[in-house]
């Protein structure tokens, strides 16, 4: 296939060029870590250096898949970024999370695990980050209105986000990023790692019980409050709330389809994007295309290219033949150093650039290991496929971490600040870390036991 | 007619150290011209007298509201007595964390189109006058403009701002 031709283009000498790459590589990501300059500026930036400094040539970075931006990540990330931006105005997530709230009768546990569920099922469906920014508010709301912490729910909003979004493709970057690379759909995920993450749900309300449900007490005048919003007046456009859910079903079953459909899932969103904008009779699509969250995109075509330099001097190949050394072949060994390795690495650093790194990684190994596969056959080895689904498994819920773990902590942490109610660092990682760790022990046991005792 | 032809002279303002209730207390008698019917805004000064902020009633408003609600459209979901909780909670909150720091202000000898087009542009309905070493000698209202622009319009005999 192409990707072997491109690789052999260089070969492997640790001479001044590998040295400058791995050096961009190395600060970059030292300076994305310590936040001191914005991390897209930091990825565009060093993107840059490798451009100019014709380490990476401009269609490399452009064009070839292996080393330059990945199109379909960017395409299905902008695609369902602009469907949400549509969808938000008619009030239909205000409907959800006031409903949800409703259905807990003003029980303030019960009302916590309602949003911890709701709020999975969004991330799932949707990216964590907008997920949060709309149950996030409406969840302080409600604990103003029955006079309860709001700190718990918003702990529990965004861990919840996390092991949701880990379901699916579509549910976090990290899933959407493999993917691609992996080239693997949408009910590939639903049947490998959505089982799991339902067995984490279970355990994870258990876990909130133990820890918030007692504690949690209102009085009943003040559940009378919320018995009293009505949520039907969140509907503002009730057109385009048809519109859009007509299009997000749309999309929904595309998904579920594009194996059958030989369409990439990029291909699907970016129709549902196209087909809604036109929909919604906008004469102002500046307005909508303008909320796209173009740092996150930038960030990832600024990593992509960042990686691509150090993939193309074979930074990533000699890092792929160490781990192969200390994992001796061992696939068992391998998916197990990947998931928590993964894990520890994603609570630390973004899991973005954690996996733009990891993914190369993968496909490198892969190739030492099978030196006489190609394309899909080696990608999706049946030896290869648990390190896939380890490293999909370790690195969004790594993200549970700690604060700075992922986007939607991120996201959390800014509201509850905003609201007045500070979570320090320490505070979230000692809920986050612990439910990370519980989470991804749940995973080690499930992949060790499906692919490794049971091979189904 | 220059800005201070038309101003009120200052004589209440808040410090930085001010709570809000001791705010809303000065704004509620504030004297305008010869009555103490109360202002919609205050200068902030520090103790060398510069001006360091304004507080607006705007500014109060938004001291009970919850930030979170900015994020989304939420006001359909709010239950009475809602703002008289946060009142409570925001009485003790220090002038200098809810007042306005960037102030539109204008100088004693600006022409009133001066004014009027920092009004129209900042979008504010009352400026600080300073005088040439910076200091604050008064507050321009845009009703007293509009009173100005009356009395042309009608007739200077006619005039409604005596």
């Amino acid at each position: 296939m192409t990707h072997e031709a491109v690789t052999t283009a260089r070969p492997f000498v640790m001479d001044t060029t590998f040295w400058t790459a791995t050096a961009i590589f190395v600060i970059a990501y030292g300076v994305i870590v310590f936040e001191k300059v914005h991390k897209t500026v930091v990825a565009v930036f060093a993107a840059g250096l490798m451009l100019v400094l014709k380490i990476l040539e401009q269609h490399e970075a452009f064009h070839v898949e292996e080393f330059g931006v990945d199109w379909s990540v960017i395409f299905l990330l902008i695609s369902m970024m602009v469907i949400i931006n549509l969808m938000r105005p008619s009030g239909i997530f205000e409907y959800i999370a006031i409903k949800s709230a409703k259905w807990g009768k003003g029980e303030p546990f019960r009302i916590m695990a309602i949003f911890a569920v709701v709020t999975a099922v969004l991330s799932a469906l949707l990216d964590n980050v907008t997920t949060v920014i709309l149950i996030a508010p409406v969840t302080i709301l409600i604990a103003d209105a029955l006079e309860v912490d709001p700190i718990p729910y918003l702990i529990s909003c965004a861990l919840a986000s996390n092991i949701g979004g880990t379901a699916t493709l579509i549910g976090d970057p990290p899933n959407i990023m493999i993917a691609s690379k992996a080239q693997l759909n949408f009910m590939d995920f639903i049947y490998h790692l959505t089982p799991i993450v339902l067995v984490m749900m279970v355990f994870y309300i258990l876990t909130i019980k133990l820890i918030w449900g007692r504690k949690l007490k209102t009085k009943d005048e003040l559940k009378k409050r919320l018995m009293a919003m009505d949520e039907h007046e969140a509907i503002k456009d009730p057109v385009m709330l048809k519109k859009s859910l007509f299009v997000l079903v749309l999309v929904l079953i595309g998904f579920v389809l594009h194996g059958m459909l030989h369409l990439q899932p990029a291909t699907i969103a970016l129709f549902g994007a196209g087909l809604l904008l036109l929909l919604s009779k906008t004469h102002e699509p500046h307005r909508i295309l303008a909320e796209i969250e173009w740092p996150t995109i930038f960030f990832f075509m600024g990593l992509f290219i960042i990686v691509g330099g150090v993939v193309k001097v074979g930074l990533i190949k000699w890092l792929s033949i160490q781990m192969l050394n200390v994992t001796q072949g061992d696939m068992f060994a391998t998916s197990m150093v990947v998931m928590w390795f993964s894990a520890f690495a994603s609570a630390i650093v973004d899991n973005i650039p954690y996996v733009a790194t990891m993914n190369p990684l993968i496909v490198d190994m892969a190739r030492q290991i099978w030196p006489d596969l190609s394309g899909i056959q080696m990608l999706h080895h049946p030896d290869l496929m648990p390190v896939w689904w380890s490293l999909a498994l370790g690195a969004c819920l790594g993200g549970n971490g700690s604060a700075i773990g992922a986007s939607a902590n991120v996201i959390v942490v800014g509201v509850s600040e905003k609201a007045g109610r500070k979570i320090s660092f320490m505070k979230f990682m000692a809920y986050g870390m612990p439910i990370m760790i519980m989470t991804v022990l749940i995973s080690m046991v499930y992949v060790w036991l499906r692919y490794y005792v049971l091979g189904i | 007619m220059k800005a201070k032809d038309l101003m009120v002279p200052l004589h209440e303002y808040l410090s930085p150290e001010n709570t809000l209730k001791e705010a809303a207390v000065l704004l509620r008698i504030a004297r305008r011209g010869e009555e103490q019917i109360g202002v919609k805004a205050l200068p902030v000064l520090d103790k060398t007298g510069n001006l360091v902020g304004i507080l607006s009633i705007g500014d109060i408003l938004k001291a009970v509201y919850p930030p979170y609600m900015y994020l989304m459209d939420l006001g359909s979901f709010t239950w009475d007595g809602m703002v008289e909780a946060f009142a409570q909670k925001a009485a003790t909150k220090k002038v200098e964390d809810l007042m306005t720091r960037k102030v539109i202000t204008v100088k004693e000898d600006s022409t009133l189109m001066e004014c009027v087009d920092h009004m129209l542009k900042n979008n504010v309905k009352r400026v600080p006058v300073l005088n040439k070493e910076h200091k604050v000698v008064g507050m321009l209202y845009e009703r007293d403009v509009f009173y100005e622009i009356a009395k042309t319009i009608l007739g200077k005999n006619r005039g409604g701002a005596q």
